[in-house]
C-alpha cells in the first residue's frame, strides 16, 4: 500500500521527516498507449470505441497477469508498475526478459490479429526505475512518483504504433536475465531490438539512452 | 511443457502438456515449424493437458495458423480446459481458430 502524504502545514517538519523515511521501491514501469481511439470517438459512438478499448485493455492486462499492477489509466493510456519484490513472487512472468517477451507478444498479437476492428494498436515505453517511491497525495489511492516515472513517460514520445521503446537501463536488466540462462541477445524478441539511440528530454539533465522493438 | 505428436489418418495431432509461456514457447515454435515445413499442414493441437498459456504462447499458435492457412492446409484446436477457453475468449482467439470439444471431433473435421 502506498505511503499517504498529507500535511496541512506547508512548512511541516514532520512532513519532511516522514518523506525522508519513505524507502524507494525499485521496479519496472510501463506506459501503454492505445492508438486511434481519439479518431474513433469522432467517427463512432461509445458502443464502438468503448468495445475496442474494453477488448484491448483486457488483452493487455488479464492475459499477462497484470491486473494488480495497473497503477492508473489516464484516458487511453495505462501505467503499470511492477515492483521488483512483486515480480519475483509472480508464478510465471517473473523476470525482466519475460516481461519484455510477453509485452512484445501482446503488441504483436494485437497488430497481426486476423479479424479487423476487435482491438486497437498500442505503443509502449518501458524503463527500469530506481528513483521511485510508492506514495500518494490522495487518500485511498495507489501511485508511484519519482524521476524515473517521469522518464518512462518521456520515452513514450519516441514510440509509435506497434513499437516498444525501452530504456537502456531496462535493456541491461533483460540482457542480464538472458546471461543467467546462458542465452545471448540474439535470443527471442531481444534479437529484434535496435541499436542504441540518444534522446534529450525536457527537464532531464543528461541524455537518455534507449532502444526500440518493432512488434508490428 | 511436453509436446507429443502422432499421426491420425492424413492429419497430425500435436499434444501440449503443461504450461506454455516465455520459458518454452521457442520449443513449440521449432516443433510446429518443422512439421509444417515437412508437409504436415493438417494439424490438430490437443490442449487437454495444457494448464496455462501466455501471450507468447498465443503468438506461436497464431503464427502456425497463418503459416498453415498460407499453405492451404487446416489448423484446429481441441479439448480446451475452462481456464484456457477463457483466455482464448478474452484474446478473441475463439473467433479465429476452429475449436473442437475433443480429439475425435477434430480429426473428423480435418
Amino acid at each position: 500500500m502506498a505511503f499517504y502524504v498529507h500535511f496541512t502545514d506547508p512548512h511541516s517538519e514532520e512532513m519532511v521527516d516522514y518523506l525522508r523515511s519513505i524507502p524507494p521501491s525499485p521496479g519496472t514501469c510501463f506506459f501503454i498507449d492505445i492508438n486511434r481511439s481519439t479518431d474513433l470517438k469522432y467517427t463512432g459512438g461509445l458502443p464502438d470505441w468503448g468495445r475496442k478499448l474494453n477488448n484491448t485493455f483486457n488483452f493487455i492486462s488479464l492475459l499477462n497477469d497484470f491486473p494488480e499492477n495497473i497503477v492508473k489509466g489516464i484516458g487511453d493510456e495505462i501505467m503499470l508498475f511492477i515492483p521488483d519484490e512483486a515480480l519475483k513472487k509472480k508464478q510465471t512472468i517473473n523476470t525482466y526478459y519475460q516481461l519484455l517477451e510477453e509485452i512484445y507478444s501482446t503488441v504483436h498479437n494485437i497488430s497481426g490479429f486476423p479479424i479487423p476492428d476487435m482491438f486497437l494498436p498500442c505503443k509502449v515505453s518501458i524503463h527500469y526505475c530506481t528513483e521511485v517511491y510508492n506514495i500518494t497525495f490522495f487518500k485511498g489511492a495507489n501511485d508511484y512518483y519519482g524521476k524515473d516515472i517521469d522518464l518512462t513517460a518521456r520515452l513514450m514520445t519516441k514510440s509509435i504504433e506497434n513499437r516498444i521503446v525501452l530504456s537502456e537501463t531496462f535493456y541491461e536488466k533483460v540482457r542480464t536475465d538472458l546471461q543467467n540462462i546462458d542465452k545471448k541477445t540474439d535470443y527471442g524478441c531481444l534479437s529484434k531490438v535496435s541499436g542504441k539511440f540518444l534522446a534529450t528530454f525536457r527537464g532531464v539533465p543528461k541524455n537518455t539512452e534507449y532502444r526500440v522493438l518493432e512488434a508490428g | 511443457m511436453e509436446i507429443t505428436e502422432k499421426k491420425a489418418g492424413n492429419c497430425i495431432v500435436v499434444g501440449i502438456d503443461g504450461r506454455l509461456d516465455t520459458t518454452n514457447y521457442s520449443v513449440l515454435e521449432k516443433k510446429l515449424m518443422e512439421l509444417i515445413d515437412s508437409g504436415d499442414i493438417k494439424m490438430l493441437i490437443n490442449l487437454s493437458k495444457m494448464d496455462y498459456v501466455s501471450s507468447s504462447g498465443l503468438r506461436i499458435l497464431l503464427m502456425a495458423l497463418k503459416r498453415i492457412t498460407m499453405a492451404k492446409g487446416k489448423f484446429a484446436l481441441c479439448s480446451l480446459q475452462d481456464n484456457i477457453k477463457e483466455i482464448f475468449e478474452i484474446s478473441g482467439f475463439t473467433n479465429i481458430f476452429e475449436i473442437y470439444p475433443n480429439e475425435e471431433a477434430g480429426i473428423k473435421a480435418l
